[in-house]
């Protein structure tokens, strides 16, 4: 496991490769091209929404595509990581001193925001409000033990100016006969020192300027798969293509706190290609297993 | 590692050897590590400073529990990565050659449930591998004192014992089955099952100590620790994680949460953990302790080089059985305690051979005792 420090710096530190537009263009493209065909012929259907969790089923349970999907209801580990971003950014910014002390008020006040407001900045809020103490008290241990993982990860003191931290996912539709929509998550968006002539590391800027060039942090349970490349590649692609007049992030941090693991993606044309191929393939596989469901 | 656990209650005198450990205290209190983990000893612990010698066993209370959990009596263990690296090493080594049929499929999982049980027995590892296992009203109480301490920790509070255990647990799908078990109790079951829970709730209530959270408390924290080119992966989730990641030396305690009768095998267990901890973080916890809810014990065990050591021979050699088996060896059996409660005990003659000879044992009123 890396030292807090160590990572941040890893994080912070100027990223050398940029993704110019005509390689996005090209990859947007060739997705366009590839991935038309591949859901053509089960057109139009129930949207696809690729995400980082749809690649990892399609590469290491590719049997339960197919698998009809659970009515939704809430969970603590539903809540987890927005409660648990919440108490980071709360922590961040300096009103609590660590995730056990944040988590409490953190979820009252968005209770009361909502009861105030009707507004519902997490969703969450009405179930959590109607639980009973006990089961709230799981769904706080759980947003703490993930929020702590992550606040004890990084040296917040060097993260100046703050990360973007949660916020939005990053969404892009392919255009092609049956929706198919990627989805890009990523936990905390650290704007990157860049290399000046004048200076010699220039101070960053706040993560949501536009122009303003971004490593995106990716946190995961367990374990990284043989392919964590690619499924860091894939927020890069996502969020290149999501937002085409903002620089490709050039890095990708991923953290597996189960595992203590930390790796880092410099993300060049090659991790893009890489990464929608991986895209294609999942597309692939999900049709797959549509048309075995429905034969 | 033989390990002689006291019988309860037991004589202790604590004093004498805390009073020696503040000297240390103080020390480590100075350097930044200790600062920054925020779970570093403090110069004086309320109630452990007068010196006061007991001389029949009661549990610890507040902060003096905590006093125990943070001075182990030992220097707390240097970071050092290269003892993880070594640990890592043994373990990959002696796994070498095994997982040449397992790689591209899901890693083989190994737990401290597991490797307890298939060290014991393999034949009763199989056979509890498979069904479901039957409810019981100790194992309902463990599971609701669990989430009880989880609240504890959290919110710093339990107001209704049952119905918080309850409302905890039905939002967990792993208990569905559990929760559905206890709604059909009979109404006798169900007061042997709440007057337990609320016993052991109002102990921990009473007894467990207020963790600062700059402590970073976390409860029901996942360790994975993969192995052998991601074929093997040990496992683990501590009831609780207290202190920041190691700088210079250990930082974090670890402690498991009982609520069942104190067994010999919870240590192998504390050891298991601190190996996952320090293959994880490269740095070993300074301490794993288990807290026995029933009684309000205590069990502390400093980390040491050798205790690691010792754990990752035990983790390799229940892996390879583990692995033997998964790939269609015959499980040995092997007559132990278990056999009394084994599932395979009405097909195995050891195992009947061994229970019959201690019922005969008892009957004859020669067990010894």
């Amino acid at each position: 496991m890396m030292r807090a420090g160590d990572l941040t710096g890893v994080a912070l530190s100027p990223a050398g490769v940029t993704i110019d537009d005509v390689v996005r263009a090209e990859i947007r493209h060739r997705l366009i091209a590839r991935i038309g065909p591949l859901v053509e012929p089960t057109a139009p259907g129930r949207p696809i929404v690729v995400t980082l969790a749809l690649l990892r089923q399609a590469r290491t349970r590719v049997e339960s595509l197919g698998e009809p999907e659970d009515p939704f209801a809430w969970k603590p580990i539903f809540v987890r990581r927005s409660l648990g971003l919440a108490i980071v950014a709360a922590c961040a910014n300096g009103r609590f001193r660590s995730p056990l002390e944040a988590a409490g008020p953190v979820a009252s006040e968005a209770v009361s925001e909502w009861e105030r407001t009707g507004w519902r900045t997490f969703h969450w809020e009405p179930w959590f409000a109607g639980l009973a103490d006990g089961a709230r008290a799981m769904v706080l241990a759980d947003a703490v033990g993930w929020a702590t993982s992550i606040w004890l990860s990084f040296d917040w003191n060097q993260l100046r100016p703050l990360p973007q931290i949660g916020s939005g996912d990053d969404q892009w539709i392919c255009p092609a006969g049956r929706t198919v929509r990627l989805k890009g998550r990523s936990e905390l968006r650290v704007p990157l020192a860049v290399a000046s002539p004048l200076e010699r590391e220039r101070r960053p800027t706040p993560a949501n300027e536009v122009g303003n060039r971004v490593a995106l942090v990716s946190v995961s349970g367990g374990c990284p798969t043989e392919w964590w490349s690619e499924e860091l590649a894939y927020l890069a692609l996502v969020a290149g293509l999501r937002w085409p007049a903002r620089p490709v992030p050039p890095r990708v941090l991923g953290l597996w706190p189960d595992s203590g693991i930390h790796l880092s993606l410099e993300i060049d044309e090659e991790a893009l290609h890489s990464a929608a191929d991986r895209v294609v393939d999942t597309v692939r596989a999900v049709v797959e297993a549509c048309q075995s469901a429905a034969a | 590692m033989e390990v002689q656990l006291q019988s309860e209650p037991r004589e202790v005198t604590t004093a004498p050897a805390l009073g020696r450990h503040q000297v240390e205290d103080g020390m480590a209190a100075s350097t930044p590590a200790a600062r920054e983990s925020g779970f570093a000893p403090r110069s004086s612990t309320p109630g452990v400073a007068a010196g006061i010698e007991r001389r029949t066993w009661e549990p610890l209370v507040g902060d003096e529990l905590l006093g125990r959990l943070r001075i182990t009596g030992r220097p707390r263990p240097k970071t050092d990565p290269e003892l993880a690296h070594r640990l890592r090493a043994e373990l990959e080594d002696g796994l070498l050659g095994d997982d040449s049929d397992r790689r591209g499929g899901p890693p083989l999982v190994v737990t401290k449930d597991r490797l307890t049980r298939v060290l014991a027995c393999e034949a009763h590892y199989v056979a509890s591998e498979f069904g479901d296992r039957l409810p019981t009203v100790a194992m309902a109480c463990g599971a609701l004192i669990d989430v009880l301490f989880r609240q504890l920790v959290t919110v710093g509070s339990i107001s209704d014992a049952m119905a918080d255990g309850l409302a905890a647990l039905s939002v967990d799908d792993h208990h569905r089955a559990l929760v559905s078990w206890i709604d059909r109790l009979t109404d006798s079951q169900r007061d042997e099952l709440r007057t337990e829970v609320e016993r052991q709730a109002n102990g921990l209530v009473r007894r467990w100590p207020t963790l600062d959270p700059a402590w970073f408390p976390r409860t029901q924290e996942s360790v994975r620790v993969r192995l052998a080119g991601g074929t093997i992966e040990l496992s683990a989730r501590v009831d609780l994680a207290i202190g920041a990641p190691a700088q210079d030396e250990g930082s974090v305690a670890i402690i498991e949460i009982k609520s069942g009768v104190r067994r010999v095998e919870h240590r192998s267990d504390l050891h298991f953990y601190a190996l996952l901890e320090t293959l994880r973080s490269l740095a070993p916890p300074f301490v794993v302790a288990t807290y026995y809810t029933r009684t309000g014990e205590l069990d502390v065990e400093p980390v040491s080089d050798d205790l690691l050591i010792g754990a990752a021979r035990r983790t390799l050699a229940g892996t390879r059985l583990l692995l033997n088996l998964a790939e269609g060896s015959e499980p040995r059996r092997t007559p132990s305690g278990l056999c009394g409660v084994c599932a395979a005990l009405p097909t195995c003659e050891p195992g009947q051979h061994r229970t019959i000879g201690r019922v005969r044992h008892r009957a004859q009123g020669s067990d010894g005792r």
